[in-house]
């Protein structure tokens, strides 16, 4: 009966498609990328921005944290590595709570970064998982909420618990405040609001009465051009009746504007609290203390350490065990030991400390989460050293080049600009990656044909040349002649290399700047390309009650520069104010086309301009409002210079995925990839339907994406998890309807290179330190399944062309895109049996150069395809040498399984002489005779004795056969003199063998025959050789 | 018939009334062993010998397993005419092979403990799960393997870790096209890899006396091909036990 399930199978669900057989296949949606899967990169040496940690209540070896914009990470053992475990969700983290009661499996986190500096990433809502972070779902009621900066649950009722909204930091939002939940988070009241432009920037509990609650509000708002913190709505409040009511505890604080409000409670003494504050009157900033539960204050400290940028370091750890031991993030650190009065700052780090911890059980062990990761200290904050395995790195731009294998370069948030490998022995190492910029990094270009890197520094107060081959560094950024007006460089400048001339570079302030000679000399080829609105340019005021200059908010200014891949006269131009501009004579005329962007607000950042290789007058440009509050994806294509833009956004796209980036593809005009706020979309019709790609890759903000012409690899610079690389997408191109209603459609492929790189790989330090994934080297086999193949008998073979069986291979079996890898191998061939291993033996011969078939066997069904394989071009070889590797190869082979069947066939006589021996009957002397002359030579064949390390025995026949073989077949060279001479003086043992042995049988063997006759017992049943060697 | 039945309703409620799938654990649970060869015919199987090979870049290495319903289990490969016993466990001791002597050496007493503690995983450790004391639960339909696929969470007896106890938790996708599992992920408890998930894709299910096995398996992309399955083979209970005098 159940033989017949298959096919009954298949005419049922046959049945429900007969009425559709002729409807579309949709072209979206996670099963059309099957198993492409993107891969990590980093690097993580200089990791990227912490906001929280979290230590587990009870189990010292359980640390979380949750990250600026990489999600959030477990540790498992104490903080010596991280995992991450929030990949499906936004990647921007304000908080991590675990629940007091239920610490192993239930965890809170509040999403949307919250030290608020220019370039944050945006939240999602609160999320819970109930299976120690497994999974996470979301929990409605905070969809709006952008920023949650506190999850504070009873540790009495974990059904009673609170959770701070700081919101939205562009616009206004009445979704701040703090909330309250009875029932474990089913419901939610909002319990204290002051109004819309004023968030919960702190809820903390008394843990010895959870009844007693402290929130700090704080009044801030960040446009495109400036920040303001502090107001008459910022406070301190206090509940003692579980939050129903609230009142202020300002006694002894200066009257006026409040900034932001840093609360912490001693957990050892409830009366005892630490505030840092930010007032208009600067002698009384910084830190106060009270020792009575907020009843009065008293001023302590103002030095640098505690008032520096509130915005971003408001956060105060006090010892569990010690209420005078206190920790302050700041631009360093800070650590009092005597209740606050004086501060030192904690031990070198990554400077920017926005939230530390206490190990449980153990206050010397301090954790650091900064700009640049999370820090451990051994020694109570003297000395810290970094976790080595959190690829956090916040990307603002990244390019490639076109090296084997081609470089990524980029720059980083806080961390400079860099470049490294995007793929290297043993992986992506720290140690493979060169530094090129200091301070924050933005764009880094490599020079179309010189070993010249360009990076930048913020503002454009440096931009550098790097002559990598001679180590040496110039400065090139443009500066003011007479005559000129001030220069306004975004924080973010943009720089161009042209693809035309290969020392000319573009670089933009408020004018297009271009250099003929890789920025030596300078020239202006615009007007203002910007609104120049003035009211958008004074910066020296930004911060509010504390001044905040850092240039990161410079407006009014050009953001993106593409020149014509096709036409070097042809140049757009976007601003950060909202500005297209286009000239087609190289800088002559300019066009301003913003007026034709039809459902585009005004003045919204234009962040990307790509301009096609499929038109010269066709450009893609994509916009984003997210600072002025506005998060809707925008992205337009013009085919005519800008007269005429249509939308390429649908609904497809999440309604808050701003969008920072597209590439289209160089071969596919409807092929694109749209970097937004929530990673990564593919279009395969030229924007009419988006696939979020989530194959190993995070809902990530992906600030920009670049595709290697080579390769045709898409290289995205992410703003949290470093750089990702989607491998070979030219698979995408060939997807139709045609191919999608296919049951099994082969794509094609380039002839695949034998690699033949054999360097070293040490892999020092990667018990602890993150390793980003390798490109693979071998054939990639690309299909597509209609269905995922679960019932049934589905292989695959590499075959030669005339049809014989090379190797077998693992198939994919998802439905969609499958891709399985080839590295060129034959099969190892068969061993001699011995007591040990023979290693040589586990080597399987490439395949020469040639075309080969990949034979896919899917039930019933065969499906082929042809592919080619080519031998490397950089080769230290000649064709004729390697034909003699090859051939000597082969006979090496079939002379190690030659040694196997003697062998065997010496076992199989050895037994049944043992036969003989064993009945002890007629015959028992002429079996003894023959026993112990194959035993003879068998101990000189293989190894009989030993172990496989250092009570290995000497190596024997085989032993020494098999390392030539290995040596020869895994040699991409000529066969070198030592080799021919080790050849022939195995050849020679060999045959020597081959005569002993065939002496033996002829003698010994004969009269074994003769007795085995007498005795009526049966010779030995051997196998053919054939039958012997046969591979499975 | 019983199997056509259920598919036959399964799919008049999938056409029909596509806001009609809530779906309990016991339904999906049920159906996979219904679609696969019926509970009677699972609750039969006492043991299965399994041979296959898996291949690593052109090596062919021939594995063996064997495994109980009480929970003997052994997994040996062959190298040039040598076996080595990967594990094998008699449902007191767990031991393998040290691949430098030759020679066998048991697991540590923790790892041995875990494994005592979850031996009833097979033929699968969903059959009378509530009497082995797992739990299972249905979290949601997702895609995976580009399937859609019903994803449930089992929860099997908490293991040690270093000395620490730990929930035991994997989660298996049911293919909703036809209830049986297609891949599961397990969080790895300890090593390097520790924290990360380990992943297994089952497919190429054929039919063994009336029961569907999945004959292709990949384990933390290691593709393991099977052969041949033979259920209720003979087995020796002395092939599982340590050998003391090995060395």
């Amino acid at each position: 009966m159940k033989k017949v399930l298959i096919p009954i199978l298949s005419v049922l669900f046959a049945i429900p498609f007969v009425g559709t057989a002729q409807e579309e296949i949709s072209l979206k949606g996670k099963e059309l990328f099957g198993d492409m899967r993107a891969r990590h990169i980093g690097p993580a040496l200089m990791s990227g921005r912490i906001n929280d940690l979290e230590m587990h209540p009870t189990n010292p070896r359980i640390i979380y944290t949750g990250t600026a914009g990489g999600g959030v990470w477990k540790s498992n053992d104490g903080g010596a590595t991280f995992a991450p475990i929030f990949d499906e969700h936004v990647q921007s983290i304000g908080v991590v709570t675990l629940d007091p009661k239920d610490p192993d499996n239930t965890i809170w986190v509040g999403t949307g970064e919250t030290w608020t500096r220019n370039s944050v990433s945006v939240g999602d809502g609160l999320f819970k998982s109930t299976d120690g972070g497994s999974n996470f779902k979301e929990v409605p009621g905070f969809e709006n909420s952008e920023r949650i900066t506190s999850v504070v649950i009873n540790p009495n009722n974990t059904n009673e618990m609170y959770v701070g909204v700081l919101g939205a930091l562009w616009s206004d939002s009445t979704d701040r405040g703090v909330y309250k939940s009875s029932d474990g988070g089913k419901s939610w009241d909002k319990i204290l609001y002051v109004g819309p432009s004023t968030g919960a920037s702190d809820v903390i509990m008394d843990p010895n009465n959870p009844s007693v609650l402290y929130t700090s509000m704080w009044q801030f708002r960040r446009s495109g051009w400036g920040f303001n913190s502090g107001g008459l709505n910022s406070a301190l409040y206090k509940s003692t009746d579980s939050g129903a009511t609230w009142n202020k505890i300002h006694s002894g604080f200066p009257s006026g504007k409040l900034g932001r409000i840093a609360i912490a409670v001693a957990p050892s003494d409830s009366n005892i609290l630490y505030s840092v504050l930010e007032t208009e009157d600067k002698s009384k900033n910084g830190l106060w203390k009270s020792k009575d539960a907020g009843k009065s204050w008293e001023h302590l400290n103002n030095d640098f350490g505690l008032v520096v940028r509130p915005f971003y370091f408001s956060r105060i750890v006090i010892d569990p065990n010690n209420p005078d031991i206190v920790l302050k993030g700041g631009l360093s650190g800070s650590i009092s030991r005597d209740g606050g009065k004086t501060f030192k700052s904690l031990g070198n780090m990554h400077s920017d400390i926005h939230d530390l911890a206490f190990h449980i059980n153990d206050s010397d062990m301090i954790f650091s989460g900064t700009d640049g990761g999370i820090y451990r200290s051994w020694n109570g904050g003297t000395t810290f050293e970094i976790v080595e395995n959190l690829p956090l790195s916040q990307f603002y731009h990244i390019s490639v080049d076109d090296a084997k294998p081609y470089n990524v370069y980029g720059g980083l948030q806080d961390n400079g600009s860099w470049y490294g490998p995007s793929t290297s022995p043993g992986g992506v190492n720290a140690r493979d990656w060169n530094s090129v910029g200091y301070g924050d990094g933005f764009r880094v270009l490599k020079h179309p044909t010189k070993n010249i890197v360009y990076s930048e520094m913020q503002g454009a107060e440096n931009v550098w040349r790097y002559d990598i081959d001679r180590n040496r560094t110039k400065t090139i950024q443009p500066l003011p002649k007479k005559g000129d007006a001030e220069l306004r460089f975004n924080w973010n400048a943009p720089m161009a290399v042209s693809a035309h001339q290969p020392d000319r570079f573009y670089m933009g302030s408020q004018f297009l700047h271009v250099s003929e000679d890789m920025g030596d000399t300078w020239k202006i080829i615009s007007p203002d390309l910007t609104t120049n609105d003035k009211s958008k340019q004074d910066q020296s005021k930004s911060g509010g009650l504390s001044v905040d200059n850092s240039g990161a908010e410079n407006h009014t200014t050009i953001f993106t520069i593409a020149e014509s891949p096709l036409d070097g006269n042809i140049l757009w131009v976007g601003t950060d104010d909202g500005n297209v501009q286009v000239t087609q004579d190289g800088g002559k005329s300019w066009n301003n086309v913003t007026k034709n962007l039809t459902g585009i607000p005004a003045n919204t950042w234009v962040y990307h301009i790509e301009a096609s290789v499929h038109g010269k007058g066709t450009a893609y440009a994509v916009f984003e409002g997210h600072s002025s509050g506005d998060m809707k994806p925008y992205a337009m294509k013009t085919t005519d210079f800008g007269k005429t833009w249509k939308s390429i956004i649908s609904p497809d796209i999440q309604d808050n995925a701003f969008v920072r980036n597209i590439q289209e593809d160089y071969v596919n005009e409807n092929l694109l990839f749209l970097g937004t706020e929530m990673g990564l979309y593919v279009s395969i019709d030229g924007g009419k339907n988006w696939s979020h790609f989530t194959n190993n890759m995070p809902p990530v903000a992906v600030h920009f994406i670049d595709m290697q012409k080579q390769t045709n690899d898409i290289v995205m610079g992410t703003h949290g998890r470093g750089v990702i690389i989607i491998d070979d997408i030219s698979p995408l191109r060939e997807l139709n309807q045609n191919i999608l209603s296919k049951d099994v459609h082969f794509f094609k492929s380039s002839p695949f290179t034998m690699t033949e790189d054999s360097g070293f790989a040490g892999s020092f330090g990667a018990e602890t330190q993150f390793v980003g994934a390798n490109k693979s080297t071998a054939a990639r086999i690309v299909y597509y399944l209609k269905k995922r193949h679960t019932f049934g008998k589905m292989i695959m073979e590499i075959q030669d062309m005339q049809g014989n069986k090379i190797t077998s291979l693992s198939p994919g079996k998802s439905k969609g895109i499958n891709v399985v890898d080839w590295n060129f191998n034959t099969v190892n061939p068969k061993m001699a049996a011995a007591k040990t291993l023979s290693f040589g033996g586990f080597t399987s011969p490439r395949v020469p150069e040639g075309k080969y078939k990949v034979v896919l066997q899917k039930g019933k069904d065969t499906y082929e395809q042809m592919i080619e394989t080519t031998y490397d071009k950089n080769s230290i070889t000649t064709v004729a040498d390697r034909k003699k590797q090859e051939a000597l190869t082969k006979e090496m082979f079939d002379m190690v399984e030659d040694l196997a069947y003697m062998v065997y066939e010496i076992g199989e006589m050895q037994s049944k002489a043992k036969e003989v021996i064993d009945a002890n009957g007629k015959g028992t002397k002429d079996a003894q005779k023959l026993w112990d002359e194959l035993e003879n030579l068998r101990t000189d064949l293989v190894i009989t004795t030993g172990d496989n390390y250092v009570a290995s025995a000497e190596p024997e026949l085989r032993e020494r056969m098999g390392e030539l073989y290995s040596n020869v077949a895994t040699s991409y060279d000529n066969v070198s003199g030592r080799l021919m001479q080790n050849y022939e003086l195995i050849k020679e043992e060999f045959t020597k063998e081959q005569t002993r042995f065939a002496t033996i049988k002829e003698k010994e063997g004969k009269k074994f025959k003769k007795a085995l006759d007498k005795a009526g017992m049966e010779a030995p049943n051997l196998k053919s050789k054939e039958e012997f060697l046969k591979k499975d | 018939m019983k199997t056509l039945k259920t598919l036959v309703i399964a799919l008049v409620v999938l056409a029909i009334a596509p806001a009609m799938t809530a779906q309990t654990v016991d339904e999906i649970i049920n159906n996979y062993f219904e679609n696969t060869g019926g509970i009677d015919a699972w609750n039969k199987v006492e043991g299965a010998k399994m041979v296959g090979s898996a291949n690593q870049g052109g090596m062919e290495i021939p594995v063996t397993m064997y495994q109980t319903t009480d929970g003997k289990q052994m997994i040996q490969i062959n190298f040039q005419g040598q076996q080595m016993t990967m594990l094998s466990f008699d449902g007191e001791n767990m031991w393998s092979t040290n691949m430098m002597t030759m020679a066998a050496e048991k697991s540590d007493t923790e790892t041995t403990e875990n494994m005592k503690k979850n031996m009833g995983s097979f033929p699968s450790p969903f059959l009378n799960y509530k009497e082995k004391g797992f739990q299972a639960e249905y979290l949601g339909k997702e895609t995976k393997e580009g399937a859609e696929v019903f994803k449930v969470k089992l929860t099997m007896q908490p293991i040690m870790v270093d000395g620490k106890e730990q929930p035991n938790v994997s989660f298996f996708y049911f293919d909703t096209e036809n209830y049986v599992p297609i891949m599961s992920e397990t969080e790895i408890p300890s090593g390097p890899m520790k924290g990360q998930m380990a992943i297994s894709t089952f497919s190429d299910y054929q039919e063994v006396d009336g029961l569907y096995f999945p004959f292709s398996l990949s384990m933390a992309g290691q593709a393991i091909d099977m052969k041949e399955i033979k259920l209720n083979p003979e087995v020796d209970n002395a092939m599982f036990a340590f050998p003391e005098d090995k060395k």
